[in-house]
């Protein structure tokens, strides 16, 4: 047993200790208090989030334009929307975006950690840690709208391809069929690899300092102190990236609504995007719903088996 | 075939849940088809009089529209002094998809911009305008501009009831660069489509960008309809963007239009990055001297003005000569919301009748915009790419060659308009593919 298990059987015990001795009346006042404490919060979420979610699964049932009178049909909307090849290439996309919005920032983030805890100069760490997660506070859509200039055909990427020889590589990224997802993925990276990084230096700073000097006095490396005490201390900021990131990815909005709008033809065309349009743009409320509901029991069904695998055993 | 417990349960409660929540439909104010009149309840009278009662009426529009709703309102209260006009704006964008909630709300606006005029107007949400009509005498504008304004009992566009006017309108065709003109050799914009292609063919050769299309935001469209509008008629786009019953725009000649555009992309008359450039990057590129032509509308007419003095404004090429057709429509197609209060409706109907002035016509004219209703060409700066905007403008009304824009057929179809237009530039689609899928996404909108 850990020192922290140790600690939470003990407090467990502590406290039904506490809840056996005291009286009756007070813990059902204590229960009361506790519940109005949790009432504002229980009204809002109710208010702001379970009431939307009932509503749209309602509207999913629909054919509805949005202020006309609705007509029922039935489960009509989820059978478009799980045949429509368009609406299921769409998902398809949101999972090629993890590659650049989940893999890459969770991969590079752990080494740039690694990299980072080994710098012995403070300020340089400091910087380097300021930059990297310098894109974070920046907004998605104002993200993607610099991306957009850089991307474009005569922006920064393409000078600095032009600049290293590479001229022949030039296009405007974001209006080609193959590379305009890619290009899109790379914003993404852009924005989640400082999230990455810095919530997996808190998890480093974390572990025991004395672990590194045992694992030093043993002779291990770098890449052997990495594997054997980083990796493994890391697990559950690990669980949290990936989750972050990957819902990111399967219900991006921002990022691709700013740069392209789900083009050129639907080659960037996410969920996110595409309930927007099919619900403020051409009034199909209904559909919307059905393919918003799909998108949620889609993320829930692939994140809840990845909380099991990195909660701590 | 064994179910366990759970499932069977699970199955019974899902269906529970479907039949529990199809039961309570989600509640829709506009609900009547048809329109619900002028004179509901205790509507006073149609008078154009509007006496000197103090009136105060809320505008909705949108918000790129403020300068000239301002200078309009502004002018309206200087000639009706007891009557109040505040606004109310949204993005433009937000607008378009704000309009019929926006209409079929309880505290609706006395004078809003329709976007759909069609399916608005059969689902009620408009006061239908005849009566005023018939005493300010509408009836008598020129038939292109009164189709823009009514609407059937079907929710079919161009016949039937008027429920709009508009404020002014936009009006298209393309910006040339007089100077490339003059260094490649051209005396005067094209005013035929095999003129066009032939300086095209030009500007290629001499390694200019022929046509500057920014269409990330489907710009190409623009070119697109210059084509179809020959190829096809005034008549028949008018009637499929007016939803008339069985209006088709998939048709053999609709495919050569887009055909002789597959063959300008291929030939390269376009900047080779049109997807990946949108509607103002394409604007700031032609406005710095890329491109030969810029196929838009007068609504770029100041931008281009401000960074270029070497341009000019041209009417769309014809495809046989004597035609003379280019897209336009209403600025703001101003209508009174059937929910709106009812002693205000004369007032209003007053603001719609003002905007047919020539004081009202030389507002939008200054704002660089065409004018409403007829008369009297207002004055602009001699010289002025205005000037060249304006002629050509009204050169199209006296030739009633007024097209409707394909993209406002229904609200959603620009979402397929512009990925087929971006198939096709990107090489993507052939050019049969292009108009049968726009028609399919068209007739599924309108659930026929």
């Amino acid at each position: 047993m850990t020192t922290t298990e140790l600690n939470a059987a003990a407090s467990g015990r502590a406290l039904t200790a506490r809840g056996r001795g005291g009286r009756r009346s007070a813990s059902e006042r204590g229960r009361l208090s506790g519940w109005l404490f949790l009432l504002p919060a229980l009204v809002f979420y109710g208010l702001f989030v379970l009431w939307p979610l009932f509503a749209t699964v309602q509207y999913s049932f629909f054919d509805w334009d949005g202020y006309t009178t609705a007509t029922p049909v039935g489960l009509g909307n989820y059978v478009r929307v799980l045949t429509d090849p368009q609406l299921i290439s769409s998902v398809g996309h949101s999972f090629f975006l993890m590659i650049f919005f989940t893999i890459i920032p969770v991969v590079l983030g752990l080494v740039i950690a690694a990299l980072i805890q080994e710098i012995r100069l403070k300020g340089l760490a400091t910087t380097a840690r300021t930059l990297l997660f310098l894109p974070q506070i920046i907004p998605g859509a104002a993200a993607a709208i610099a991306w957009v200039w850089m991307l474009s055909s005569t922006g920064a990427v393409n000078q600095l391809l032009s600049g290293i020889g590479l001229g022949g590589l030039t296009r405007a990224w974001l209006g080609d069929f193959t590379w305009a997802l890619p290009a899109v993925g790379l914003i993404g990276l852009w924005l989640n690899l400082g999230f990455c990084t810095i919530l997996l230096m808190a998890g480093i700073g974390k572990i025991d300092l004395a672990i590194y000097e045992a694992a030093k006095l043993d002779g291990a490396g770098f890449f052997q102190t990495f594997r054997s005490v980083t990796l493994p201390g890391l697990r559950q900021e690990i669980g949290v990236c990936v989750t972050m990131t990957m819902i990111a990815a399967l219900a991006s909005f921002d990022v691709v609504y700013m740069s392209t709008r789900g083009g050129p033809g639907t080659s960037t065309m996410v969920p996110g995007v595409q309930i927007f349009q099919l619900a403020f743009t051409e009034s199909r409320v209904g559909l919307a719903s059905a393919l918003a509901i799909v998108l949620t029991v889609l993320i829930v069904v692939v994140i809840v088996p990845l909380q099991r695998l990195f909660q701590e055993k | 075939m064994r179910t366990s417990r759970i499932t069977r349960l699970g199955l019974g409660g899902v269906l529970a849940g479907v039949l529990a929540l199809t039961a309570c439909a989600p509640t829709g104010s506009g609900g009547g088809t048809g329109s619900s009149g002028a004179g509901d309840g205790d509507a006073p009278e149609v008078s154009t009089e509007l006496g000197d009662e103090p009136v105060e009426l809320v505008l909705y529009d949108g918000a790129g529209l403020k300068t000239i709703d301002d200078a309009l309102i502004a002018a309206f209260q200087d000639e009706f002094p007891n009557v109040t006009i505040t606004t109310r704006f949204d993005p433009d964008n937000v607008q378009a998809q704000n309009a019929p909630r926006v209409l079929s709300s309880e505290d609706p606006p006395d004078l809003a911009r329709i976007n759909s005029l069609g399916s608005t107007a059969h689902n009620g949400l408009l006061t239908n305008l005849d009566p005023w009509a018939e005493a300010y005498g509408w009836t008598d504008l020129p038939s292109g501009q009164l189709a823009m304004y009514t609407v059937d009992e079907d929710g079919v566009r161009g016949t039937g009831s008027q429920f709009s006017l508009a404020s002014g309108f936009v009006t298209t065709g393309l910006y040339v660069n007089t100077d490339l003109m003059a260094q490649l050799g051209i005396d005067a914009p094209p005013t035929t489509v095999a003129e066009w292609e032939e300086q095209l063919a030009t500007a290629k050769a001499a390694g200019v960008t022929g046509i500057m299309a920014g269409n990330a935001t489907g710009g190409g469209l623009t070119t697109l309809q210059f084509l179809l509008n020959g190829h096809v008629g005034a008549d028949a786009i008018n009637q499929w963007v007016y939803n008339a019953p069985d209006a088709t725009i998939a048709t053999p000649e609709g495919d050569e239009a887009v055909a002789t555009l597959d063959e300008w992309i291929r030939a390269g008359y376009f900047n080779d990055d049109a997807n990946g450039t949108d509607a103002a990057g394409a604007l700031a590129r032609f406005a710095s001297g890329d491109g030969l032509f810029f196929a838009s509308g007068n609504w770029d007419a100041s931008g281009i003005a401000g960074q270029m003095d070497d341009v000019t404004f041209a009417a769309p090429p014809a495809l046989t000569e004597g035609q003379f057709l280019a897209m336009s429509d209403p600025v703001s197609n101003f209508g009174i919301p059937a929910k709106a209060k009812a002693e205000n409706k004369n007032a209003a109907a007053a603001f719609l009748n003002f905007l047919l002035s020539d004081e009202a016509r030389q507002i939008l004219v200054d704002n660089g915009f065409a004018p409403s209703g007829e008369g009297a060409a207002p004055t602009t700066e001699p010289g002025s790419l205005n000037e060249a905007v304006q002629a050509s403008f009204v050169a199209l009304v006296e030739a009633d060659g007024q097209v409707q824009f394909i993209q406002n057929a229904t609200p959603g179809i620009t979402q397929t308009q512009n990925q087929e237009i971006q198939n096709l530039f990107g090489g993507k689609s052939s050019p049969t593919d292009v108009l049968p899928a726009i028609q399919k996404a068209y007739e599924e909108e309108l659930g026929r």
